[in-house]
């Protein structure tokens, strides 16, 4: 063959295989990370090994390395992706309700996930207070903030006269997400029942939801 | 004492002074037992008599420091001012201020709250009844003021703000730790807190 004819082929040949490169790509990667999470939940962060990985999801270290920058990279990629299937149950569990209902669904519902599987979550909560890794983590968190589901809710809450328009609602959100991070830690360490927590949780909410409640008298109509 | 009780107290006493300053000056993960036995003049073996791992290590270092931030409560208890909030500020404050000498320390700390594996330190965090004790009695005091609803759960209240107080602490990591800020933050936490806790209408 001539080298414009060879070139012809190599250019359709070029449009074509981005697209399977890139699914393997992606596939190599799903595989990395389904490994990375089952070892990072079972030995923790610094438990787990790049070798290990590597050799659980059947790759070489190389493989690894040509998809995640390195281990806390990939912690962090498995954590994001754990906490934006949180977010999309809680988001879920909001559907349809009123604000502040919909606020104790949301954190019942997350509960549930996660009472049902510590291990990573205990893995995440114990990394986010370093200095390197836990930043990196945080910032990921950006991502999938869980602000994100509790934000309309709130702002539902304040539209609908339950809550001060005046309330800083960050402020809100994050007090929500600090009590239920250690209900969740006081339940695995007191190997508590699941009904108790959600319970105490509930009533934790709504000390920091009373917070930022309108008085009675201030609501307007009848 | 004897000889042997003098000499046991003296090498736990030199094995928490120095994992006290290790894990503030490297951190808590990358201390490892010979280098805190090395900094204490002591046996490996003799650090594993005393203690029964690293995080028992960590556990006594922070019960070691309990008394000194105790002692500061009490000299500063008397002096309380204000609305039962203020106070309730000024005790936060005097966490942070205290703990943020030893940042790194408290963070180990922290992260060991989440260890909870069998073996794990699992921390006492939150659970310290005198601490516990003081945040009550300033609470129990606000009732008696009238600033607290009368049926006011008070362990109930203490677990939302401990629980605000710690989780402040992941934005201090970064920026090796603001007094101010942090304070600044638990100042309005418990401002929205005593929002819902006074005496319903």
């Amino acid at each position: 063959m001539n080298q414009i004819a060879i070139g012809g082929l190599r250019s359709v040949a070029q449009v074509r295989r981005p697209t399977r490169r890139a699914l393997a790509k992606q596939r190599t990667r799903e595989k990395i990370a389904a490994a990375a999470r089952t070892l990072f939940t079972e030995r923790g962060y610094d438990g787990a090994t790049i070798r290990d990985i590597a050799t659980a999801a059947g790759m070489s270290t190389g493989a690894v390395f040509a998809n995640f920058t390195d281990k806390s990279d990939l912690f962090a990629e498995i954590v994001v992706a754990e906490r934006q299937a949180l977010v999309q149950v809680m988001g879920d569990a909001a559907a349809a309700k009123p604000p502040l209902e919909a606020i104790q669904a949301m954190f019942e519902a997350a509960a549930e996930r996660h009472l049902g599987d510590l291990a990573l979550f205990r893995a995440t909560m114990s990394a986010i207070w370093s200095t390197g890794l836990g930043e990196l983590v945080r910032n990921r968190f950006a991502r999938a903030a869980v602000g994100d589901v509790l934000g309309p809710c709130l702002r539902a809450g304040v539209d609908c006269g339950l809550l001060r328009g005046s309330t800083d609602l960050t402020l809100v959100a994050d007090m929500l997400w600090d009590c239920y991070v250690s209900a969740i830690r006081r339940a695995a360490l007191e190997g508590a029942g699941g009904e108790a927590v959600k319970r105490r949780l509930r009533d934790e909410i709504q000390i920091v939801l009373a917070g930022a409640r309108q008085a009675q008298g201030q609501l307007s109509g009848p | 004492m004897g000889g042997r009780e003098a000499q046991k107290a003296d090498t736990r006493a030199r094995v928490l002074a120095a994992a006290r300053d290790l894990f503030e000056e490297v951190g808590y993960d990358e201390t490892t037992v010979r280098a805190i036995a090395r900094r204490a003049g002591v046996s490996v073996g003799s650090v594993f008599t005393g203690f029964s791992c690293k995080a028992d290590v960590l556990g006594q270092v922070m019960a070691e420091r309990l008394a000194e931030l105790y002692a500061e409560i009490e000299r500063v208890a008397p002096h309380l001012r204000g609305s039962t909030a203020d106070r309730c500020r000024s005790l936060f404050a005097l966490f942070y201020a205290f703990e943020l000498r030893r940042l790194r320390l408290f963070l180990a700390f922290l992260a060991s709250a989440f260890d909870w594996r069998a073996g794990g330190a699992g921390s006492g965090f939150g659970a310290n009844k005198r601490l516990r004790a003081m945040v009550r009695g300033c609470l129990a005091d606000g009732i008696a003021r009238g600033e607290v609803r009368a049926d006011a759960d008070l362990d109930l209240i203490i677990d939302v703000l401990v629980a605000a107080y710690a989780w402040n602490y992941r934005t201090a990591a970064g920026d090796d730790g603001d007094v101010a800020r942090l304070t600044a933050l638990m100042d309005r936490q418990i401002g929205l807190v005593f929002e819902g806790l006074g005496p319903r209408a």
